[in-house]
């Protein structure tokens, strides 16, 4: 078969990929230019050919599943004479830069010739009913000298191409594919697989995908995986959310996925996590797991529906009138994105949006965000946050048919750098000092890099690297600098933030809680997602259990946790030091058949740690501004997992002071809420700004008290 | 600024027109052509050679850069052959039998050429003998070998082998490079010189031949 009929368009892009021409570069335009005038050259120079024929490989051991393969189909390709001599011709004149040019579209032309083949090579199979298990290269796979029976086969020669002692092909731009066959017609594979090939600088090295059947219940997905891929990137980028808290390295054992089919080989950090009676059922963790082949995995943890706060009083019909302007309010979490479209005529919520902040496949923490930033990642993790802001901005205004006059975004320091492009250099060490806190008012386009809307963007002002403008935002929105009596609002999150003030004055700390109550570090624990433990008793020497939505359980959330231990501590299963009793110091609590869930000693000592940051934290800060629990009026939680939490059990296991019962309002997210009030108050950036002034970070690491409440705290007592 | 001063700034942005205006400007005002083609030409090649080994700039600003030195070489070059200027050494170079990459060779050609040796590129594919004749021809210092795959590596081997049999090992300096290639293959095949990128290559063949020639 000759085919020299080829509709082929070389691709400058590819062409500047090969020769390293990047648009930063200083020469980008000239080279540009250059390559441009060459084109029309190289399409008059370029004769493409390619024939193919079937032959044998006898005399050649070739092995394919342990069977010797016997036929084969070869094909050569050529761009012609006339292209390899004009690039040996340009090099001999000195003109190396249009030489290497001439070669790398030379190259491009024949790479293009290859994959525009593969349709002939199987239909060509197909009518002599023979399938194609794998193309094979020399001289890796198999001796040069096959080139010559290629040449041979194809009848080459007549065409006007050489073969030199070497058996390579003259003119150079001339390549020879062997497909190895067999009479197995259900697989066609005759791409080059860049994984077994040697030349591991190649820059057209593309290691192929692989397909991964996504199991969720009932719904089957199919998605393709790249082989250089671990499993956790691939459903990041397809939008399916695991838990990674580590950030993919291997230590939370969170991203556990189930293979039915295809199970990769497990590695340490499979053994240290599962049981080899798990690894036997396919149990892998998603950050370890390269798919080699085409694989089906089951997936019962995937972060689809989480519950993000959005606090929408007025119901969830979305209602839009003519006439009127909006505003969008935001709350960018760590873990979690919120937004609202407000009437800015009457205050009322015409929308909401929430979503998980995509930026967690760098790590679930603001360090392993910081860390990711630092190490080179920072221009991604920018534009991760605006892709994220704009897929909800285009939600709420119907693709930007709306347009909005106003916009106020609350978020921690470190979600304010990413989104500037702050460096995070200064963040991560001590003293922990942020390259700018204060109010900031940048235009849409400007900060989002996005022309379809305009108007002005307000950020919220932190306090510190640690106590930021979602902070302040709370504390305007619930009138902190305004109070007579002192209230406390205390968000428990991982950086587990507090305020106690009132219009004398506002003092903050952040508590490094770390992320236990969010269901970080602990052995089964997850966010606020439908299946998620969120209640438990223990009755009869058993955890009888609650999950949210009623769902399958499939881990255990914030409110969970404060139950199964208030229950444990009940049932005397856990003394005042924390030590599980045996068993079940060994083998833990058993939460769930389903899933085999359990609470392990380790998980008790997670949240001791937890528990005791957070309450010597408050009474630290509470006694340095000059009182105690008792004299505050109003305890405010903030954040999700506040919103149900058993203030009763709180108390009793010590996570927060007698004084709140009776006194604890769950405030939901009120950095949003102070985002809402920030639109619609026209003297907010007054009142911003003043009760920023009146607040102060107490620093507690160094804090003696704090020091010696910490170690007090610990104990269940 | 002085002139030989703004050749070399202007090959090294790659202004081709400007180089070549500004060295037939040198040549009219009776610049020493050694000097022009040293402190201008060479040394401004060198500076992008150094810049691209760290990474500051690549392969593209290195082809614009070797352009322009091209193109102030034509104009240079009778004046160099009036007063007789001997280049550094003479080198031959290839990518070894079997193999077609050459990328890396060719950046090494320019570096080589930038550093004030006469090239004699023998392109890809190139048969072991080949080196050895075209070195023997035209009376080269230096033999240099690219590959990039580790099938066709052993070829640099054959080819010290080839000139340790026909007798002519100590003649050639033998520098070898690619993408599998490093020290310990370069000493366990026997060769000189291992370089892992274009400009070291240049910088080694430089001083190797001058203290050849010197110790002569």
């Amino acid at each position: 078969m000759k085919r020299t009929e080829f509709d082929i368009k070389i691709s400058i892009e590819d062409v500047c990929r090969f020769l390293d021409i990047h648009k930063k570069s200083d020469s980008y335009e000239e080279l540009l230019e250059e390559l441009k005038e060459m084109l029309p050259m190289a399409y008059e120079k370029i004769e493409p050919m390619a024939l193919l024929e079937f032959g044998s490989l006898d005399g050649y051991t070739v092995e394919e599943e342990g069977r010797p393969i016997k036929e084969a189909l070869f094909g050569i390709c050529t761009v012609g004479k006339r292209m390899a001599e004009w690039s040996t011709q340009l090099f001999a004149e000195g003109d190396y830069m249009r030489g290497m040019m001439a070669d790398a579209i030379a190259d491009n032309y024949l790479f293009q010739m290859d994959t525009a083949m593969e349709q002939t090579v199987i239909d060509m199979c197909r009518k002599q009913g023979k399938g194609i298990i794998r193309r094979i290269e020399a001289p890796q796979d198999i001796p040069m000298s096959i080139q010559k029976r290629a040449y041979d086969a194809t009848g080459a020669e007549q065409e006007g191409i050489g073969i030199k002692p070497s058996f390579m092909y003259d003119p150079v731009k001339t390549v020879c594919q062997i497909y190895l066959l067999d009479d197995d017609t259900s697989r066609y594979h005759p791409e080059h697989d860049c994984s077994r090939c040697s030349n591991l600088t190649c820059r057209n090295r593309r290691i192929p995908s692989v397909q991964v059947k996504v199991r969720t219940g009932e719904e089957e997905r199919r998605i393709r995986a790249r082989k250089s891929e671990s499993l956790l990137e691939t459903f990041q980028k397809k939008d399916i959310f695991l838990t990674a808290v580590c950030a993919g390295r291997g230590t939370c054992g969170k991203c556990r996925v189930q293979f039915l089919e295809g199970a990769t080989e497990p590695d340490e950090a499979d053994r240290k996590v599962f049981t080899e009676k798990e690894l036997e059922q396919g149990w892998r963790l998603a950050c370890r797991a390269y798919p080699k082949q085409d694989c089906t995995v089951l997936l019962d943890n995937a972060e689809t529906d989480f519950f993000v706060l959005a606090d929408t009083k007025d119901g969830n019909e979305r209602r839009i009138s003519d006439g009127t302007s909006y505003g969008i309010a935001v709350d960018i979490g760590t873990t979690t994105i919120a937004m609202q479209l407000v009437d800015l005529s009457d205050g009322r919520t015409a929308d909401v949006y929430t979503a998980i902040n995509r930026q967690r496949a760098y790590g679930a923490d603001v360090i392993s965000r910081i860390e990711a930033s630092n190490s080179g990642k920072k221009e991604e993790l920018r534009s991760s946050i605006r892709q994220d802001l704009l897929k909800g901005i285009g939600k709420l205004t119907e693709d930007n048919r709306l347009k909005i006059s106003k916009m106020v975004i609350g978020a921690n320091t470190t979600m304010v750098h990413l989104l500037m492009g702050y460096s995070c250099e200064t963040l991560g060490v001590y003293p922990f000092e942020p390259v700018n806190i204060d109010m900031i008012h940048i235009p849409y386009r400007e900060l989002l890099e996005d022309e379809r809307q305009d108007c002005p963007v307000t950020i919220y002002p932190g306090i510190s690297t640690y106590v930021g403008g979602d902070i302040v935002s709370g504390l305007y929105t619930l009138e902190f600098a305004k109070r007579e009596k002192p209230a406390v609002l205390i968000d428990l999150g991982t950086n587990g933030e507090m305020a106690v003030g009132c219009r004398d004055g506002i003092l903050t700390a952040s508590t490094a809680a770390g992320p236990a109550f969010e269901g970080g570090n602990i052995t089964c624990g997850t966010g606020s997602i439908p299946g998620a433990i969120c209640g438990a008793v223990y009755r009869n020497g058993k955890m009888e259990t609650e999950t949210i939505n009623h769902a399958k359980p499939s881990g255990i959330c914030g409110t969970g946790i404060i139950d199964v231990i208030y229950e444990l501590k009940k049932a005397e299963i856990i003394d005042e030091t924390g030590r599980m009793e045996e068993p079940y110091f060994k083998d833990g609590v058993l939460l769930s058949e389903e899933g085999n869930l359990r609470f392990y000693q380790k998980d008790v000592r997670e949240i001791q740690l937890a528990k005791a940051a957070v309450r010597a934290g408050l009474e630290t800060l509470a006694a340095r501004y000059g009182i105690s629990c008792e004299d505050v009026d109003r305890f405010y939680i903030a954040g999700g997992f506040g919103y149900k939490m058993n203030i009763h059990k709180a108390v009793d296991i010590g996570l927060l002071p007698a004084q709140c019962e009776g006194r604890t309002e769950a405030v939901g997210n009120s950095c949003l809420q102070g985002s809402v009030k920030y639109l619609l108050d026209p003297d907010a950036e007054k009142e911003t700004e003043e009760l920023r002034k009146m607040a102060r970070e107490l620093p507690l690491s160094n804090d003696k008290m704090f020091q010696e409440l910490y170690m007090e705290y610990m104990y269940f007592e | 600024m002085d002139l030989i001063q703004e050749i070399s700034e202007y090959l090294q942005k790659g202004r081709a027109k400007n180089v070549k205006q500004l060295v037939q400007q040198a040549l009219d005002e009776n610049m020493d052509p050694k000097a022009i083609l040293n402190d201008g030409l060479l040394s401004g090649m060198m500076i992008i050679g150094a810049k691209f080994k760290n990474n500051e700039v690549f392969v593209p600003e290195v082809l614009v850069a070797a352009r322009a030195m091209n193109v102030g070489l034509s104009v240079l070059e009778p004046k160099l052959i009036e007063v007789g200027n001997e280049p550094v050494g003479k080198a031959v170079i290839g990518t070894v039998q079997g193999d077609l990459h050459d990328i890396g060779k060719n950046l090494v050609v320019m570096m080589l050429k930038g550093a004030g040796f006469e090239i004699y590129d023998l392109g890809v594919d190139v048969e072991t003998s080949v080196f050895i004749d075209k070195a023997e021809e035209v009376g080269a210092d230096i033999i240099c070998m690219s590959a990039l795959l580790t099938t066709t590596m052993p070829k640099m081997q054959d080819c010290i082998d080839m000139l340790k049999e026909r007798g002519l090992r100590d003649k050639y300096i033998v520098m070898i490079g690619g993408a599998p290639v490093n020290e310990s293959f370069c000493e366990q095949i026997g060769a000189d010189y291992y370089t892992p990128d274009a400009a070291s290559c240049a910088e080694v063949a430089k001083k190797v031949v001058l203290e050849k020639k010197a110790a002569n």
